[in-house]
């Protein structure tokens, strides 16, 4: 699907975005996860089938996306509308018809020129801030191709370029995204492989692999830096001993590569979004994460072994 | 009392004041105690007891709709409160400027009581008066005809959407720097020597007159100073300490010396800036609105420096500040029953200049700045003076990390931010299209500073009637629509009664037979074209009243090319004398023409007559085309490329126009974005217009993207704003090194950020780069909002205005409006409930 250099699927593209990477950053969301954790805040980016997506606070209820659709794909619910996900093709017919852009599709696909144009537009912030582009998702190794086209092209331009990954992916394609990388964002969520595979999908292997492939074996040097980051979720990862765990890891295999271990904390803010898609969500009801019990986690982070000055904290219950 | 609350909540502190002596705490107390104060500022009324007399001058406020209805009352009892005062023998065979010279001072120094406040360092307690326009009959009955059609006229252009226009006062920077080096001794001195060179028969007629109406105004500091010198000796015999009385003995000696003769202290410099500064507003009898100081750190700094090399205490200079800082709060007395507020409308826009580039590209932050700054963050919240801070690429690192602390620590910025290359870039832009490079060129054009909002100018030798036309450009895409005629009938808001419907636009043509866009805009050109021409001749009639009847000789004293050419300032003596036509709804207009377009020609989504029918019931049973005309047609503001090149166009069609006329008086039209509350207020007077927007909902402000447009975020909308205003040139050699401008007053522009996105020191220092990237492909003045929860419940009552209002949720922003109600209810309930725990 779409593997080629030339165009992607774009789930969007978030400018003056402050939370991936150093300065001020635009950040692209590629379509698509090689994982499927059980937490995930945007669970329809997972999947890669095109579809169309229901914006309720934008609705106004003209139903013009209803009568358009050739598959009954769109039906009436008590909270609003819902797009069966196995009916809908993604045709975007609905998306024509709809006059306020709630119903949008999921991903747009987009050529290499003109994301390029796009996020060179913002360089005068970069430049000032130490800034760049981010290539983020869902997950950009699924979109190898065209990532690596488009972080080359943005090299070429002059921008600071981030790969935000998850490491599940081969060695090879991520070797081929980090040599036009100038930084990398991994993510580490849990050193115990049951715990993983269960809340994940899949085992740590390629992404331990990974990161002891390229930042522990010899050419480590050749590597770009890392920025690591946990997300905090309560009874899965937000435990002292498994954030300890992952900090023994970094100090002992990785050394010097680790810039900075970032710790996001968990919060609640995407329960209403699984309403909306009808889906069940694991941590319906769990309260989001205070800064006690966040320190308690921090704590154990500096404690790790890791140099203590690299831990830092991200959420919106942070105080500084 | 701010520490329990600071504890608790970093994200949203309300701004507390902080580190005041007992002496400032007590004097900024006392200001918002209001009417319960023993005495106030208020208007005090002094009429010549002529049955025909006028105080209230009117043209001051054709620029204020809310007022129309209340023009004769405010005559009316002005006079009613006035007390008669005593005319000398033969104060009617004087010119009318020397009449009201004379009226002036006399009131000033013998009628208004003096008044100290305790502890206060600084004197000029009383300022706000309102006095006879001293017309004989024949003048006052000439003036009253004439001001008849011109108030007809304002209220006709109002009544029917095409916004206002009146000569106003304030709105300029006075040589100050001039006044503290020479003393008013220095001036009157001059001003004799002019009068002694003119030919016999200049000096007997109005250019004489002028001259010895501003010798008279010039004497009026030196005298009123003399009355507060003996108050300060009376209270310091009274005072109830030793140190008191110390005080006030030294302020009666810097009374004794300034404002007359040139200031050698730091104290002496301030009081009599103060007094220069307030007897400006008693001149013009009007609040104070944008009567400004200018780049204050920068005269003050030589005072300063040789009282603290003298030995003066930082927090003595401080202190010395603060009174001067609470005086000037004392503006909004003038109304003071007025409203539940204690007179206070809106912000009136006393500004004060900080920081800058000066010659040869150096910054000019000095220790004055910093003590500035450090007085403006202790007294906050406070409303007057309004600083405004200049920035530009090269701005210290410690003045933009010290600018971003005080934008974080409080709901909105404590300033306005000002950013030089591409002002400067406008100033020059108007040096080149006005002829008047020998007085703004690059060796100077840092000595700019904005009045009132953020309105560039000149300093000391400029009145560029900044608020004195505004347009709603709009207005002209209506006429295009109807080939030149009222969509809907105008109401008269008092009688309720229906305007006919006429032609009052160049019959451009049925909109409804156009084949193609370009069609549609050489209506729309052909609209603006009148519509500007139409707000110049509306001014042209208060300009003309103002300049014959009412002088502001003292005002006249303190700008540049007055008494040169013996001409007041009211006469186009200033040498930048223009007048800015501002524009409003500049977002509503592009995007209305974009949804033209796009509904019309390019999706032929409807017909040009479903369009305007559609406008004519208010998009009432066309719910689903308005709509489109809202989410799905291009809007300015999202750095898109395609429908910034159409608000460029607009934007240079406009500006062509604006200086094109030139008044009676000599003052050139010159461009500018401020819509000050137009954009609120008209939105009920203009019809739905095709962007979308119902009759009744607001228009865009100034130079901002249409509320919610934006979705693309605050470099979107700034690259936006930077590039309708020229962006940069591709050569290199622009107004200003590459940068372009073409609205030399500047545009406003607000963007509105979340707590979080300035929360703790990494996202500090982003905002700061933020900033430094605004200077590069911003505009010429940003407001910074910080949002509180009130404002993201009104985001939740109706997003589609809140579209572009980002928060951080973790990790990354997100959209308010995009994340759903229940985060929507959690990041309110958690930060309502962080600042009130």
């Amino acid at each position: 699907m779409h593997e080629h250099r030339q165009q992607a699927r774009i789930f969007s593209v978030q400018r003056m975005s402050t939370e991936d990477g150093p300065g001020i950053r635009t950040t692209v969301f590629f379509e698509g996860c090689s994982l499927a954790c059980d937490w995930c805040h945007n669970p329809e980016s997972i999947d890669r089938q095109p579809r169309a997506i229901w914006h309720g606070w934008k609705c106004m209820a003209c139903d013009s996306c209803l009568a358009v659709c050739k598959r009954g794909a769109i039906e009436r619910h008590e909270e609003g509308l819902r797009v069966d996900a196995q009916r809908c093709a993604g045709c975007g017919a609905c998306s024509d018809a709809c006059p306020t852009t709630a119903m949008e599709p999921k991903a747009l696909v987009r050529d290499l020129e003109s994301l390029l144009a796009e996020v060179a537009r913002d360089r005068a912030y970069y430049d000032r801030s130490g800034g760049g582009v981010t290539v983020s998702g869902g997950e950009p190794t699924l979109q190898a191709p065209f990532v690596q086209a488009f972080l080359e092209a943005c090299q070429a331009a002059g921008l600071h370029t981030t790969l935000d990954t998850c490491g599940q992916c081969g060695t090879e394609v991520l070797r081929s995204l980090i040599s036009h990388a100038d930084l990398v964002l991994y993510d580490l969520k849990l050193m115990d492989e049951d715990s993983h595979r269960q809340h994940t999908g899949h085992g740590l292997a390629r992404i331990l692999g990974n990161l002891e492939a390229i930042w522990a074996g010899d050419d480590a040097g050749s590597a770009p830096p890392l920025w690591i980051r946990t997300p905090l979720i309560p009874g899965v990862t937000a435990t002292p001993a498994g954030v300890q765990a992952i900090g023994r890891f970094l100090a002992e295999r990785l050394g010097d590569r680790v810039q900075r271990w970032e710790l996001c904390a968990f919060n609640n803010l995407c329960q209403d979004k699984y309403q909306r898609l009808g889906l069940d969500w694991a941590y319906q009801g769990q309260a989001s994460m205070g800064m006690p019990e966040l320190e308690v986690l921090a704590q154990a982070a500096r404690a790790s072994g890791v140099e203590p000055s690299l831990v830092h904290m991200s959420g919106p219950g942070v105080q500084s | 009392m701010a520490a329990p609350v600071a504890a608790l909540d970093p994200l949203v502190r309300i701004k507390q004041p902080h580190g005041l002596s007992p002496r400032i705490r007590w004097l900024r107390e006392h200001f918002f105690r209001g009417v319960d104060r023993p005495w106030n500022n208020e208007w005090a009324c002094f009429s010549t007891g002529t049955p025909w007399d006028v105080l209230y001058e009117e043209l001051s406020y054709y620029i204020v709709p809310e007022t129309f209805a209340f023009l004769q009352p405010f005559r009316a009892s002005t006079l009613q409160a006035a007390s008669d005062v005593e005319l000398p023998k033969g104060f009617w065979r004087m010119s009318l400027p020397e009449r009201r010279a004379w009226f002036i001072r006399e009131v000033m120094v013998e009628q208004l009581p003096q008044e100290v406040l305790p502890g206060d360092l600084i004197a000029g307690g009383r300022f706000a008066i309102q006095a006879s326009r001293c017309w004989d009959k024949h003048e006052a009955r000439a003036r009253d005809k004439a001001v008849a059609q011109a108030r007809a006229a304002v209220q006709w252009f109002h009544r029917h959407g095409y916004g206002n226009a009146g000569a106003t006062s304030g709105h300029l920077i006075p040589d100050h720097p001039r006044l503290l080096e020479l003393g008013w001794e220095g001036v009157h001195r001059d001003l004799e020597a002019r009068l002694a060179s003119l030919p016999r028969r200049q000096r007997r007629g109005a250019h004489g007159d002028q001259l010895r109406a501003m010798l008279t105004a010039a004497t009026m500091p030196r005298d009123l100073a003399l009355r507060y010198r003996t108050l300060c000796q009376k209270l310091a015999a009274e005072a109830e300490t030793p140190e008191r009385a110390a005080e006030l003995d030294t302020m009666a000696d810097n009374l004794a010396r300034v404002p007359w003769k040139p200031a050698r202290s730091f104290w002496e410099a301030v009081q009599a800036l103060w007094i220069n500064h307030m007897l400006v507003i008693s001149d013009e009898c009007y609040p104070g609105a944008g009567v400004s100081f200018g780049r204050m750190d920068q005269y003050l700094l030589p005072y300063w420096e040789r009282s603290r090399a003298e030995g003066m205490d930082r927090a003595q200079g401080k202190e010395i500040l603060s009174c001067f800082w609470v005086h000037a709060n004392h503006v909004y007395d003038a109304m003071i029953k007025l409203g539940g507020n204690q007179g206070i409308t809106a912000g009136f826009g006393q500004l004060v200049t900080l920081s800058g580039l000066g010659p040869g590209g150096r910054d000019m932050t000095n220790d004055l700045t910093w003590a500035i700054l450090e007085v403006i963050d202790e007294l906050s919240p406070i409303l007057e003076p309004k600083p405004n801070l200049r920035l530009h690429s090269d701005s210290p690192p410690e003045l933009l990390e010290r600018a971003v602390e005080m934008i974080a620590a409080s709901q909105g910025a404590p300033f306005l931010l000002n950013f030089d290359e591409r002002s400067m870039a406008g100033m020059l832009r108007q040096a080149k299209e006005a002829g008047v490079r020998h007085l703004i060129h690059p060796g100077n054009v840092h000595d700019y500073a904005p009045v009132g909002c953020l309105e560039n100018t000149m300093q000391g030798n400029d009145r560029s009637g900044t608020v004195d036309i505004n347009v709603e450009l709009v207005k002209a895409v209506e006429l295009a629509l109807t080939g030149g005629v009222d969509l809907l009938p105008a109401v008269d808001p008092v009688t309720g009664a229906p305007d006919p419907i006429q032609q009052d636009g160049p019959a451009t043509g049925d909109a409804t037979g156009f084949a193609s866009f370009e069609r549609f805009w050489q209506a729309y050109e052909a609209q603006t074209v009148a519509l500007i021409q139409r707000a110049f001749a509306l001014y042209e009639h208060s300009e003309t009243i103002r300049a014959r009847y009412s002088p502001t000789p003292y005002l006249s004293c303190l700008v540049r090319g007055c008494a040169e050419r013996g001409l007041d300032i009211t006469q186009g003596g200033a040498e930048l004398s223009f007048v800015t036509v501002e524009a409003i709804g500049f977002a509503t207009t592009v995007d209305s023409l974009l949804a033209v377009q796009y509904l019309v020609f390019d999706q032929q989504i409807c017909t040009m007559a479903e369009l305007i029918a559609a406008l004519r019931d208010n998009w009432e049973g066309r719910e689903q085309l308005q709509a489109r005309a809202c989410y799905r047609a291009p809007k300015y503001g999202r750095d898109d490329p395609e429908a910034d090149a159409l608000a460029q166009r607009v934007m240079q069609l406009w500006t062509r126009e604006c200086w094109k006329h030139t008044t009676s008086t000599g003052r050139r039209g010159r461009p500018g974005m401020l819509s000050w509350n137009y954009w609120v207020g008209d939105g009920y007077v203009l019809s739905a217009t095709p962007d979308g927007r119902a009759k009744g909902r607001f228009l865009s402000n100034a130079i901002c993207p249409s509320n919610g447009a934006d979705i693309h975020g605050p470099t979107a909308n700034t690259n936006s704003v930077g590039a309708v205003l020229g962006g940069h040139a591709p050569d290199g050699h622009g107004d200003w090194k590459d940068w372009l401008c073409c609205l030399p007053n500047g545009a406003s522009h607000t963007i509105t950020f979340h707590p979080a996105m300035l929360q703790g020191p990494e996202h500090k220092a982003k905002f700061q780069a933020f900033l430094l990237g605004y200077a590069r492909n911003g505009g010429t003045a940003l407001q910074v909002n910080v949002l509180d929860p009130e404002i993201l419940r009104e985001a939740q009552r109706r997003p589609q205005d809140f579209r572009h209002l980002l928060v951080r949720v973790t990790g990354y922003n997100a959209y308010f409006s995009s994340i759903g109600r229940e985060l929507q209810d959690e990041i309110i309930a958690r930060e309502t409930h962080r600042c009130t725990v």
